[in-house]
């Protein structure tokens, strides 16, 4: 069953076609990668999933309910998502008011902001940060932080932009095992664009190729990386093109 | 008396003032006080949230209207007391407000001042945020009130140093309310009209004495604020944080 | 409102002309007497007469620091310290002008048929406890705050911190308009009046309510700098401008200056018991010799003594 589904959507940016056509499903439960080179669109597509922009054409659907609305609706679909985005991007303040942000903007009771707050620090690995400057964290713990700020609003779909690009190896698998432990246990649909291709190998149900604005190849994980249908996508993943 | 006589025994004199309560000098502080710090509040809260909305939304002539604001952040104080003076004089068109005269006609001129440079640095301050973070706040689902609280919040330190720096220049004004005011002992007498009568009866030992109290009121709100600033820096910025620095000082 | 020169020369480059700095009040120079006789002045003796724009207090510590050539004021009580101390080594009253009561036309306090000016403010404290009117004084220890406060003292009366009394530490100008704002009543020269009066015409809502009382006589004394105590004043361009006014043209010039069509000022040297002042006998023969050794002429009415 799709929790969202991409229906023929283009987009463009002063003229040039960024996405072409784009037809995919996101299915309940599942980890999706997109894959894709530097510049292939994958930010937009996730920008156009989180609703922050309109498509040109074609039209996406968000538990089966067509996301073209006015601003005040989309804006209770987004609710329900959750978006880390390649940069932590926090706000200069403690931890604890960035992560309980998307929590006071919901009205939330403060008690209840405190607890989840706390429970979703420690699901990141980040107990006892709450009172830190965010200016004060390392670039793994921002982004820790960020994905925190994610998983605090409890969201059905969370839509990750290359989360681990600028990390150390440690801090790489730790927010991993995060997103696997978020799939696994509270069943939380997971779309994460990479062009880490092992990153997508060892995290994903399916695997999306996206490559200039096109939709190459969707399918298993398994399936794409050992029997890639299209020979772009065999090249890619052979390392041998790039972009 | 020779010049730098008169300094000194302004600063033995001013301490005398402060310290025997002399009512007048109390009387004419605390208007003063009363006056710029009005002014300040009432400015910064009508001119913050327009340079937000200004800085956050996109429309036509958007690049003038941020010229005028910043032109408006010169106004010559004396210059806005001379317009006050024609609109609320009993012959001009706000005269049957009868505010001509009244503190109240002073609080006027200097939020007019105010609230300008609180707009401009608004402007200026949330402009500068990172972008980013502009996505971020809707991504959570802020609506656009939500959004521009959070972005205001983000820019505090560069608001509340334009409120400082409008408080600075409201209560070292002078032309404006003298014209507005009338300098009314009791009523419309503050600290900058009073030095100006004080010179102008050659009293300047006592000149100079009200001179640095409006100095130390004016040290003590900068103070302030260096402590506020210092505070929110003071936490290191962390190496691969790829952030831009708020505003450039 | 620091000192500020006001240079009315049609020529401002001009370093060959010997240059007087006069120190003088906001009144004086607002009744433009001195713009009418700068013109005489400066042909007659090859001069650049300027004058400084200062509450009379001001005007005194100026002439104290040697800040200015001559000094001319209307406050007898401070001229008279100020030669004293030893500032300043003559003094002689060279004109009068005159002050009136001026109010809203319905005259609250009335005292339109007042017998003198101390019971026109006797009248006008009564109304003002009675909250039917206000009272707007200078408040700026100026001249014309002296003679106002003479008067009330005259009158019994202490009007600080009274509700009805207020003090705008202004000049006259300012005053009179906060006086037409609130409808109170003020005191002012006649000179001041009259060009703001026929400035602003019907913006100006009063009215002069009294006037002719020999207290509202205002005697302006004019005050030779001690040149020995002042090395570096111009002192001889001072003298000259003493003697041109009380010299015969001088004194004729400052009667004939019209504002709006009034007389403002009237001579006064050598007249000073006239208008019930001590005598200054000894100061107008030392200057009638002054006269005559400079090849000037004195006022008609002093020339038999």
């Amino acid at each position: 069953m799709s929790l969202l589904e991409v229906v023929n959507v283009y987009k463009l940016f002063v003229g040039r076609e960024v996405l072409k056509n784009i037809c995919l499903d996101v299915r309940r439960g599942e980890i999706l990668s997109v894959i894709g080179p530097s510049g292939a669109g994958k930010t937009t597509l996730l920008k156009l999933m989180n609703l922050l922009l309109y498509p040109d054409r074609g039209k996406i659907f968000f538990d089966g309910v067509d996301t073209e609305v006015d601003e005040k609706r989309r804006r209770v679909l987004r609710r329900e998502m959750g978006m880390v985005f390649q940069h932590p991007a926090l706000f200069d303040t403690t931890v604890f008011n960035n992560v309980a942000l998307g929590l006071m903007i919901r009205g939330f009771p403060k008690k209840e902001i405190e607890k989840r707050v706390e429970d979703a620090l420690n699901y990141v690995g980040l107990k006892g940060f709450a009172k830190r400057k965010a200016s004060s964290l390392s670039a793994g713990e921002a982004q820790r932080v960020s994905l925190a700020r994610a998983l605090v609003l409890e969201p059905k779909l969370l839509l990750l932009d290359e989360p681990t690009a600028n990390l150390d190896p440690a801090n790489v698998l730790q927010i991993e095992e995060t997103v696997r432990r978020v799939n696994s246990e509270k069943g939380v649909t997971v779309v994460i664009a990479t062009h880490n291709l092992l990153q997508a190998k060892r995290l994903s149900d399916r695997v999306a190729f996206l490559w200039m604005g096109e939709l190459v190849e969707v399918g298993e994980s398994k399936e794409v990386f050992e029997n890639p249908k299209s020979e772009r996508t065999a090249l890619y993943l052979s390392g041998k093109v790039v972009y | 008396m020779a010049g730098w006589e008169e300094v000194f025994y302004g600063l033995v004199k001013a301490v005398e003032l402060i310290f025997s309560g002399d009512p007048d000098v109390v009387q004419i502080t605390i208007l003063s006080l009363r006056v710029s710090g009005l002014a300040t509040l009432i400015g910064g809260a009508l001119g913050i949230p327009l340079g937000a909305l200004v800085a956050l939304r996109t429309f036509r002539g958007k690049t003038l209207v941020v010229s005028v604001i910043n032109t408006l952040m010169g106004l010559p104080p004396v210059l806005v007391g001379l317009v006050y003076y024609i609109l609320l004089s009993s012959t001009g068109p706000l005269g049957f407000l009868r505010l001509l005269y009244t503190p109240e006609a002073m609080i006027l001129a200097q939020l007019t001042m105010v609230l300008p440079i609180a707009a401009g640095v608004t402007i200026s301050s949330v402009s500068t945020i990172d972008p980013k973070l502009r996505e971020v706040a809707v991504s959570l689902g802020a609506n656009p009130l939500q959004e521009t609280a959070i972005l205001l919040w983000e820019a505090r330190v560069g608001l509340l140093t334009a409120l400082v720096v409008g408080f600075g220049a409201a209560i070292s004004e002078v032309g404006a309310i003298m014209i507005v005011g009338g300098n009314l002992l009791g009523y419309t007498r503050a600290l900058t009209t009073a030095i100006v009568l004080l010179t102008n009866q050659g009293e300047f030992v006592e000149a100079i004495a009200l001179g640095i109290i409006l100095l130390a009121l004016a040290f003590l709100v900068n103070a302030i604020l260096t402590l506020i600033q210092m505070r929110s820096r003071s936490s290191l910025f962390a190496q691969t944080y790829t952030r831009e620095p708020q505003f450039k000082r | 409102m620091t000192a500020s020169i006001v240079f009315f020369t049609t020529n401002p480059t001009s370093t060959t002309r010997s240059r007087l700095v006069i120190a003088t009040t906001t009144s004086t120079v607002d009744s433009g007497l001195l713009d009418y006789l700068k013109p005489y002045f400066d042909k007659r003796f090859d001069a650049d007469m300027t004058w400084l724009y200062l509450g009379t207090g001001q005007a005194i510590a100026v002439a104290s620091r040697g800040d200015a050539d001559i000094l001319l004021v209307h406050d007898r009580a401070r001229e008279d310290a100020f030669l004293a101390s030893g500032n300043g080594t003559h003094r002689a009253t060279v004109m009068y002008n005159d002050f009136v009561i001026i109010g809203p036309a319905n005259d609250p306090a009335n005292i339109r048929g007042a017998g003198g000016a101390v019971e026109a403010f006797k009248r006008i404290a009564e109304a003002g406890r009675s909250g039917k009117t206000l009272f707007v004084s200078r408040g700026d220890n100026s001249g014309t705050h002296a003679l106002e406060m003479k008067i009330w003292s005259a009158a019994g009366l202490d009007p600080r911190e009274r509700g009805w009394y207020m003090e705008a530490g202004q000049g006259m100008s300012s005053t009179i308009r906060i006086s037409s704002e609130k409808q109170a009543y003020t005191l002012s020269d006649r000179g001041t009046w009259v060009k703001l009066k026929s400035a602003l015409g019907e913006a100006l809502r009063l009215q002069i309510l009294f006037e002719g009382d020999k207290t509202l006589l205002n005697p302006y004394g004019l005050i030779l700098l001690n040149p020995v105590k002042y090395p570096k004043i111009n002192s001889e361009l001072a003298e000259k401008f003493f003697l041109f006014m009380v010299s015969k043209e001088g004194q004729r010039l400052i009667e004939s200056y019209r504002v709006a069509g009034e007389q403002i000022f009237f001579p006064a040297f050598g007249k000073a018991e006239d208008i019930g002042l001590p005598s200054e006998e000894e100061e107008v023969r030392y200057w009638i010799k002054r006269l005559s050794e400079n090849g000037l002429e004195p006022p008609p009415w002093v020339k038999q003594r």
